[in-house]
């Protein structure tokens, strides 16, 4: 019998129903209209009081009953004795069961106990099928009692495998005698099934030992490298890599190159495709790329010789230019001329090769002018400046220009040089002169003066000649650039 | 129930170990007892307070009487004449007299169980003889009247502990570090190595403090039970302390020494560390020293010297080869020994699965300088160490408390009818 409650007790002193704290607040919603049933909250304080109310109202949805979870009763559990069905003998362990469970239920962890098919063989089939030189009967039932007790791991048969006064086995040994037994039994019994099944069975118990024993040899040689050899693989991996990444964006940017110029597709091998011959040719297209560079000053007119045949061969199709006839036709030569065309001879190599270092762009012909050695480049400019011709810029650059212009630097060069030798040279004497007067009596200072003198004259004539050299020269290449502007 | 595969059978699990016995049931992540392995005896009838009746003594002392003082209160306690005795030496049990004492401490006083109700699992390391394993399924059965019995690989535990069935287990225990290679939870015998190297360590460590070196005099271990009264003093400075000259005459050599060994072990536990990155003067110089206060209320800081003492677990100093030609191998010698007589298939897969745990391995930096040390050699290396320092300690009980309550296990008990029936014979086929 429950007391009377604080509002049984408010009513009887007819006191104003306030809610004390443990009471839940009573709704607001009683001013408000009702929400009709079936309406979801945020659709009704959108439309509010004008809802359709009948609407709602006669088709009251049915809601769907709530799940009863468990029934809020406590689970009970019973502290019982069970019998593990796999064990042969009459073992009886407790734990917690539900204690709705039935008493002979079965032990849910015993279908967890497999077995693995194991092959036995009978005295008649050995004696006939598996009789091998190297095993005994009873070393092979040992072996397959090992095999069944420690499920075919055969890391731990190995292991445990210690059959008196037997040889030395390795794991290898163990796995083929192991093998070959289960096939010939398997080839050799009646099959019922079909075909198909026996060869799969077979080849399930299919065992190489050769190829075993070799390849553990190999991953033996593996691990035993030393660091030093990792660290050269390495290297020589990330390299390749490299390699690898560069031409292919070679390969991109010469597409893109000749897709704009040309408008035709390069014609470049795919790099994947030729992946396994970049670490040869790469190196040695390379090596002649340097090579090419040092000598190109001196025989840039000449066509290079390409490294190798069938590297020229193989690349020709992607020079840049159309590749040039190696016999002009004479109609020709005479429009050549006639345009002032000047086909120089592309060197086939340099173009074709596939590496960037080797591949030689447009250019301007003045930009190939040679620049003067910086050490002499001011007095140069001296001289050419005194010839009034402007070294660094040619006002028509064409071809015989450039060249009389290369001739002039060269010979400038040269005179400096020589201008340099002789007041080296001048200076020496005067400064053994000089020790040879302070030593010797000063009686015949004179005549030491005049040998000086006589010594002293000889590079200023040489110096002399050598400026009219330049001169004559300096009025030829203005000439000659009169003519041809 | 099956989803898990759990099945309690509130099986109990008994790990002895060189320097504690660890008891608790199966399911716990901790062992709900642990007490020192070695324990007091008297020769003389003792006043017999926590005493616990042992086996009598052998033939030359038939009717004297031992009694055996077991657990927190056994050897820890200072008796008059007491000696202490070591049943467990390098992890495996050499006297068997005090165990079943120790057992049934353990289960019955700590634990308040009754062991004849519940299944016992018990650890074993992967060196033990079959004679040793025999006889502790003997006293399970015969003495303490268990329903089922089970003796357990402690490697194999301390895999199953890191969630593993097959690993690489480095132990370093007190007495023995062990490398351990498991597949599939089996242990493989020929890739076992171990060693006594803790011993080494424990040995250096005394010699370091008991022999003056440059900054302090030789530290004197006295046991605090034997200590009235102590001031404190500054670091370095000699100690103030009145001895107790009553016990001083009682004191056994064997309680001594066991003290002592405590003590260093002490000192070892909190004070020493591993260099992360090899030895290196210049490195351990740096490291800030670390202060310490022996019982006797001396007190210093350690700096170099106390990574010299975890150095020796990873390297030996050529002077010290020069010296003892039979050291320990060292903990880099074990793993490389183990794993080149492993199958090179297995190599990888037990690289990646190194599990390390013991005491001995919480020394700080260990697990750094153990993962430095065989990345230096081979790539793919994974350490799994526990940072949960009980996880570490009793990885193997944690094992064999995981294994005894999974539900497939059930099947593999020695029950008692077995052992009636079969004998000694079952504990060798049955526990593999």
């Amino acid at each position: 019998m429950a007391g009377p409650s604080a509002a049984d007790v408010r009513s009887v002193f007819s006191l104003p129903s306030t809610p004390g704290p443990s009471q839940p607040k009573a709704p607001p919603a009683t001013e408000r209209a009702r929400k009709p049933e079936g309406m979801s909250r945020e659709l009704y304080s959108l439309i509010g009081q004008s809802a359709p109310t009948l609407v709602a109202q006669l088709a009251k949805p049915r809601l769907k009953q709530k799940p009863n979870l468990g029934g809020g009763g406590r689970a009970k559990w019973e502290w019982r004795s069970f019998q593990n069905q796999v064990r042969s003998d009459g073992l009886r362990l407790s734990h917690w069961v539900k204690a709705g469970t039935p008493h002979d239920a079965e032990y849910p962890f015993a279908q967890y106990n497999v077995q693995n098919t194991t092959y036995t063989y009978t005295q008649d089939e050995y004696t006939k099928f598996l009789v091998d030189k190297d095993w005994t009967r009873e070393e092979t039932d040992y072996l397959f009692d090992l095999v069944r007790q420690y499920d075919q791991r055969f890391y731990i048969v190995a292991d445990r495998y210690e059959y008196p006064e037997g040889p030395q086995r390795s794991m290898e040994d163990l796995k083929d005698r192991y093998f070959s037994v289960c096939r010939k039994l398997v080839r050799n019994r009646p099959w019922s099934g079909d075909e198909g099944a026996k060869a799969q069975i077979l080849s399930s118990y299919a065992f190489d030992k050769e190829r075993e024993v070799m390849r553990k040899k190999y991953l033996e040689s593996l691990e035993s490298r030393t660091p030093n050899e990792i660290a050269e693989e390495e290297a020589l991996f990330t390299e390749l890599k490299r390699l690898e990444q560069n031409e292919r964006r070679f390969k991109k940017e010469r597409d893109e190159l000749l897709r704009t110029l040309l408008g035709i597709e390069s014609g470049l091998p795919d790099v994947q495709a030729e992946e396994e011959g970049i670490t040869g040719t790469s190196q040695a297209e390379s090596i002649s790329a340097v090579s090419t560079k040092k000598t190109k000053k001196k025989v840039a007119a000449e066509p290079e010789t390409p490294t190798s045949a069938s590297a020229s061969a193989s690349y020709t199709t992607v020079s840049l230019a159309p590749p040039i006839p190696k016999k002009q036709s004479a109609k020709s030569a005479a429009y050549d001329a006639l345009h002032c065309i000047h086909r120089t001879e592309v060197p086939q190599l340099t173009t074709a090769t596939a590496t960037k270092a080797a591949h030689q762009p447009v250019y301007l012909r003045s930009y190939k002018l040679p620049a003067p050695k910086s050490a002499n480049a001011h007095k140069i400019a001296q001289v050419l400046g005194e010839l009034s011709v402007s070294s660094s810029r040619l006002v028509m650059p064409t071809k015989d220009n450039c060249q009389k212009l290369e001739a002039l630097l060269e010979a400038a060069t040269a005179l400096v040089e020589t201008k340099k030798q002789v007041d080296k040279i001048d200076q020496e004497i005067r400064l053994a002169q000089e020790r040879l007067g302070q030593g010797s009596a000063d009686g015949d200072a004179d005549a030491d003066a005049e040998e000086d003198t006589m010594d002293v004259d000889e590079p200023i004539e040489e110096d002399g000649r050598a400026q009219s050299v330049a001169s004559a020269k300096s009025g030829r290449s203005s000439r000659a650039r009169r003519q041809s502007s | 129930m099956v989803n898990y595969g759990g099945d309690e059978v509130s099986a109990l699990v008994l790990d002895i170990g060189t320097s504690t016995v660890r008891a608790g049931y199966a399911g716990d992540d901790t062992p709900k007892a642990v007490i020192p392995t070695c324990y007091g005896h008297m020769e003389e009838q003792g006043d017999g307070d926590v005493n616990m009746e042992g086996a009598e003594e052998g033939a030359q002392a038939p009717k004297k009487k031992t009694t055996l003082y077991v657990g927190q209160n056994g050897p820890s306690v200072w008796r008059a004449g007491m000696h202490i005795a070591h049943p467990v030496q390098n992890s495996l049990i050499t006297d068997f007299t005090p165990i079943p004492a120790l057992v049934s401490h353990v289960f019955k006083e700590v634990m308040r169980t009754d062991p004849s109700e519940h299944p016992v699992l018990v650890t074993e390391p992967a060196w033990n003889t079959p004679e040793n394993r025999e006889r502790m399924a003997e006293i399970m059965f015969e003495e303490f009247d268990v329903p089922a019995f089970y003796i357990a690989n402690t490697g194999v535990l301390n895999a199953f502990a890191a969630g593993k069935g097959s690993a690489l287990v480095i132990d370093v225990g007190q007495s023995t570090a062990s490398v351990t290679p498991i597949v599939d939870g089996f242990v493989l015998r020929t890739g076992l190595s171990y060693s006594g190297l803790p011993q080494l360590i424990h040995a250096h460590s005394k010699f370091t403090l008991t022999t003056p070196q440059p900054g302090r005099t030789g530290i004197q271990l006295i046991p605090h039970q034997l200590i009235t009264n102590k001031q404190p003093v500054d670091p370095t400075f000699p100690p103030k302390f009145v001895l107790r000259e009553d016990r001083v005459p009682g004191v056994t050599d064997s309680w001594r020494s066991w003290y002592e060994a405590r003590e260093v072990e002490e000192w070892i536990q909190s004070v020493a560390g591993v260099l992360d990155q090899g030895w290196n003067d210049q490195a351990a110089a740096q490291r800030g020293p670390r202060h310490y206060e022996f019982p006797t209320g001396y007190n210093t800081y350690f700096g170099p010297e106390r990574f010299s003492v975890g150095e020796l677990y990873f390297s030996h100093s050529p002077q010290l080869v020069a010296s003892n030609p039979n050291l320990p191998k060292t903990i880099p010698a074990l793993i490389s020994s183990a794993l080149g007589k492993c199958d090179p298939d297995i190599r990888q897969v037990l690289l990646g699965n190194i599990v390390l745990t013991g005491g001995g391995s919480m020394l700080s930096g260990f697990a750094d300088r153990l993962s430095a040390e065989l990345q230096r050699n081979v790539s793919h290396v994974k350490i799994h160490a526990p940072g949960n320092p009980s996880e570490r300690r009793y990885g193997g009980w944690l094992g064999g408390s995981i294994l005894a309550s999974l539900g497939t296990f059930h099947q593999l008990w020695i029950s008692k009818e077995e052992w009636k029936e079969h004998g000694k014979a079952i504990v060798g086929q049955r526990c593999k």
